[in-house]
């Protein structure tokens, strides 16, 4: 078995990700059932959302910066470039609007959600944009390695038959 | 909270409502550099050379501009005068625009 760096930060990122799109929709379930009892634990969900996404951007931004370009050149020379000229180039953007939503998330649930209409409509609809910019950031990752996947088949076949 | 026993409305503090402003500002300002900087080469090669590469800086400028913006308005107070459902509005329209703004330009410019 050969895991390498490369491997571990990019799956890491993924991770992270996943793992605050999670907290997010935890933070929303919270606020939807607001209470005295829950605030602290809304505001924990929040923290967990705004450090997981801190998380992804570095381990994205790292694997991004020093390992991507590699594999870039992979998908445009293979029959999904798609994967790169649209997924990739809006995944990489898109992603900056998640994170600045997470870090929002605990500014926001410092209110008393429970007690403040206008502050529980503005939690639920933060945490419902993080979920779902979240969700299609990690569906454009997907396709991105499906890219780099097809790319090596295709690569692999025309070898197989020389 | 029972939506039965909640508040019909409530404030935000000056804090939260700078930076849910801050944020607006910033998720469509995001959309308007990575526009610029596909379209005018000359950006990007500018911003590559900042930070070593145009990704890295791209994502500083965004945390600048959103945690001083958020602090500017938080001390001036000045978002806090906008009706909490504007606020959120703005920000959920904004979201919106900027994240199609971004897949209709790779999609087809």
């Amino acid at each position: 078995m050969a895991i390498s760096t490369s491997d571990i930060i990019l799956l890491a990122h993924a991770g992270f990700g996943v793992t605050g799109c999670l907290a997010a929709v935890w933070v929303f379930v919270e606020a939807l059932n607001a209470q005295p009892a829950n605030a602290r634990r809304m505001r924990t969900a929040a923290l967990v959302t705004a450090l997981s996404m801190a998380g992804a951007w570095i381990c994205g931004g790292y694997w991004y910066v020093h390992f991507y370009p590699l594999e870039k050149t992979l998908i445009l020379r293979g029959p999904w470039p798609f994967a790169h000229n649209l997924f990739m180039e809006t995944k990489e953007h898109l992603f900056f609007i998640t994170a600045i939503l997470a870090f929002l998330l605990p500014v926001a649930a410092r209110e008393k959600v429970y007690a403040n209409a206008a502050a529980r409509k503005l939690v639920l609809s933060v945490a419902a944009l993080i979920a779902i910019t979240g969700l299609a950031v990690e569906g454009a990752g997907a396709v991105i390695e499906h890219g780099a996947k097809v790319a090596l088949l295709r690569g692999g076949s025309i070898g197989a038959q020389q | 909270m029972n939506s039965a026993t909640a508040p019909a409305s409530g404030k935000l503090t000056a804090a939260t409502s700078g930076f849910v402003l801050a944020a607006a500002v910033t998720v469509l300002f995001n959309t308007a550099l990575a526009w610029a900087k596909d379209a005018y080469a000359p950006l990007n090669g500018l911003m590559q050379s900042l930070t070593g590469h145009h990704w890295t800086t791209h994502g500083l400028a965004d945390l600048v501009l959103f945690a001083g913006l958020g602090f500017i308005l938080t001390n001036t107070r000045m978002a806090q005068r906008i009706d909490p459902n504007r606020l959120i509005g703005a920000l959920i329209g904004a979201v919106a625009a900027a994240a199609l703004g971004l897949a209709l330009w790779f999609a087809f410019v």
